[in-house]
């Protein structure tokens, strides 16, 4: 049992360095490398060759001239003290853009991902529990038409009509511009503001796509013996409708939620691109197009360890949640 | 029948699925006596569990039930469990009627531990849950398990046996009158089976219990049963004290029904399968269900649906010719004796 969370924890830790390793590898042994643009670019300019290699030193904590594993040692090194380097774009050290970007990530990830299951939950339990009527089919055909629709065409479209066309919402952005950067009431309203139309356009496909998941796991539940046998000895419908029937359609979603979590934080990528929110998605492709290596590896550096850290909190607290499961069971399971 | 005192009168049972245009139940009346154990046998799709299910209005949907089920209590009122409210049904069902499904194996929550079934069945009856769980684990030890363990355990860390026994203390729980049991061993090896049904029959005579136990295996139940019901295509054919079915039944159907059956002190080479399919639902012959399949079948067996004929003390047959069924149909285990050599010569399956 032991050994099985220590296995499970140390393939986390050899994940992430493998992960680091690879951006090492991408930053340094790319062809062409991300720097030489860089130092083409500082050369013309007539700054002396040895300022230019320490300038790039300070960037991505390699210094050039150094041999590959006195690089790899250093580089590694400081990412160990949490030193992702300075963005080239920005001129700030990457960290600090990370740490104000990731709250605006996390907040709409977490929200729309909660609603996404929350929502999923509640039609599919609804359209079970009412299989094959008029409502069921509505929500049904709602859902797969939703599902087939990519998110960031919801997003556009919402950002047309609601934000454009009616104004209702801000276009861009996750706070006001005029309003101070501390928390109160006008920051909060603000934020809320620009966030709803991420969260929602976030929020609609995939909660869809987990209705129809809840609905089949209810019907599938519902048929089950022992949900008959608990109806003949006499318990109430609301201990079965909540002790039977949705613990044991929403317990296999779990994992699904916690993946997802991990997963979606990628896609914000394109979502945040869209409605110009400042969050980590918003910051890696403005770094790409920046040619801003350090900046760009920091955010996938984050958004590859959230990934790795929600499979890992989903292994570890499945066998506490579902008793089947004892832990070690699930270990190939993903 | 010579019903003194029943405790259960079912009368004209029909259930149906397609509105009335096919039984599944098909008219079935049967009297079970206050604190006898009747046992129901039938091959797989006959209609037992329908029968079963019928005694607690508990057709699974979208079937519909119709006819009389008649429930005596103990203080000589009668019920109709058909005309029952919701509410009623719901206490009616387990305090004085419980039942255990075929399979056992899925009939727990299977997040939920043990203990918290009988928990939750004693608070769904208002009754005493401290006193309710003593008598569980009264009920559990009676069963050859450990209390503790096994209430505290979620149902897959127990093995199949176990879960059986489980779920006949559950039945007990809050001590109802009548047991009906649908094929609770079916998934059980042959030594489980033995055992637990050596535990039901104590159950049976420490807690005054009416039992209908039903099943595929004739042998199995006729070790338990004080009477005795055969079915055949939804509806019952003959009903007889134990003995008298298994040495003198007057059906076409039961006696080939023994003769298929291994175990009851014929050699494994004297059983003979029963020719021929027993009819779908849709496809029951008009006349006798069996004609088809029977030897003895004549033109009045395929016109006139036979009614049940008196043919013993407390033994009925529905069989137009229950008389020439009892002369010309041997019995593998009467036949014995002096058919042992040419029943060598057959394949020893
Ligand atoms: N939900 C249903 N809808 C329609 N017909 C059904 C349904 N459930 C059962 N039946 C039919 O009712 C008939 C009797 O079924 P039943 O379950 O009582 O058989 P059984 O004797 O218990 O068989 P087994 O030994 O296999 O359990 C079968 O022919 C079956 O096809
Ligand atoms: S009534 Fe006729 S067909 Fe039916 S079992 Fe008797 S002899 Fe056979
Ligand atoms: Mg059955």
């Amino acid at each position: 049992m032991v050994n099985y969370y220590v296995r499970r924890t140390a393939r986390v830790f050899v994940t992430i360095y493998l992960v680091a390793s690879l951006t090492f590898g991408l930053v340094r042994l790319l062809p062409g490398g991300p720097f030489t643009l860089l130092r083409a670019q500082l050369l013309r300019q007539g700054v002396p060759a040895d300022e230019v290699d320490a300038r790039i030193a300070n960037l991505q904590n390699i210094r050039p001239d150094a041999p590959l594993w006195r690089q790899y040692i250093d580089y590694m090194g400081a990412l160990f003290q949490g030193n992702l380097g300075e963005s080239i774009s920005l001129g700030e050290p990457v960290v600090s853009v990370l740490a104000s970007a990731a709250p605006w990530t996390i907040f709409v990830v977490l929200v729309s991902t909660i609603l996404v299951f929350v929502v999923g939950i509640f039609l599919g339990s609804l359209q079970a529990y009412w299989e094959g009527s008029r409502f069921d089919q509505l929500v049904t055909g709602v859902s797969i038409s939703l599902m087939s629709v990519p998110f960031y065409v919801v997003a556009v479209i919402a950002l047309y009509i609601f934000a454009y066309q009616f104004g209702w919402l801000p276009t861009a952005g996750t706070v006001a511009n005029g309003v101070e950067r501390e928390l109160g009431v006008p920051f909060v309203v603000s934020a809320l503001k620009h966030s709803v139309l991420p969260i929602l356009s976030y929020t609609l496909g995939a909660a869809g796509g987990q209705a129809l998941a809840m609905r089949g796991n209810s019907i599938q539940v519902l048929g089950n013996d022992y949900v008959q046998v608990a109806r003949l000895r006499g318990l109430s419908d609301r201990r079965i409708a909540t002790r039977y029937v949705a613990r044991n359609a929403i317990l296999p979603m779990y994992t699904g939620f916690l993946l997802l979590l991990g997963f979606r934080l990628g896609g914000t990528v394109i979502l945040e691109q869209i409605f110009s929110y400042t969050g980590l998605g918003y910051y890696m492709i403005s770094a790409l197009n920046a040619n801003d290596y350090p900046l760009m590896m920091g955010t996938f550096l984050v958004i590859t360890v959230a990934l790795v850290l929600g499979v890992y909190v989903a292994d570890l607290t499945y066998s506490k949640i579902d008793p089947r499961i004892s832990a070690g069971e699930s270990d190939e399971a993903y | 029948m010579d019903a003194t005192d029943p405790i259960i009168e079912m009368r004209n049972a029909r259930v149906t699925y397609d509105d009335g245009e096919t039984f599944v139940l098909d008219d079935v009346s049967m009297a079970v006596e206050r604190n006898e154990v009747v046992g129901v046998v039938g091959e797989s799709g006959s209609g037992k569990s329908m029968f079963a299910s019928a005694m607690l209005d508990a057709i699974p949907d979208p079937g519909r039930l119709s006819g009389e089920i008649l429930y005596h209590k103990d203080d000589g009122t009668t019920i109709d469990v058909l005309e029952l409210s919701p509410e009623e049904l719901r206490k009616f069902r387990w305090e004085e009627v419980a039942m255990v499904f075929q399979g056992a194996m899925s009939s727990f929550n299977p997040t939920m531990k043990v203990g918290g079934h009988f928990e939750e069945t004693l608070k769904a009856h208002d009754a005493d849950v401290i006193e309710g769980m003593a008598r569980a684990e009264e009920l559990l030890a009676d069963l050859y398990l450990d209390p503790e363990r096994v209430l505290d355990s979620y149902p897959h860390e127990l093995s199949g046996g176990m879960q059986q026994r489980a779920l006949i203390a559950l039945s007990l729980v809050l001590e109802p009158n009548v047991l009906v049991m649908d094929e609770p061993t079916a998934a059980l090896d042959l030594l489980m089976q033995r055992s637990i049904l050596m535990l039901l029959q104590e159950l049976q005579e420490k807690y005054d219990l009416t039992m209908v136990f039903i099943t595929h295996d004739l042998p199995l139940v006729a070790a338990l049963a004080d009477r005795m019901a055969v079915m055949y295509a939804f509806d019952l054919i003959e009903v007889a004290p134990r003995d008298q079915l298994i040495g003198d039944s007057g059906h076409p159907y039961t006696r080939a029904l023994l003769n298929s059956t291994p175990n009851l002190d014929a050699p494994l080479e004297e059983m003979r399968a029963i020719e021929g399919q027993s009819p779908a639902p849709i496809n029951v012959p008009s006349g006798c269900s069996y004609a088809p399949r029977c030897p003895l079948a004549t033109e009045e067996c395929r016109e006139v649906d036979p009614e049940f004929y008196e043919t013993g003390v407390g033994h009925s047959t529905a069989c137009h010719h229950w008389e020439r069924a009892r002369e010309t149909i041997d019995l593998n285990f009467e036949a014995v004796e002096d058919d042992a050599v040419g029943a060598d010569t057959e394949d020893h399956a």
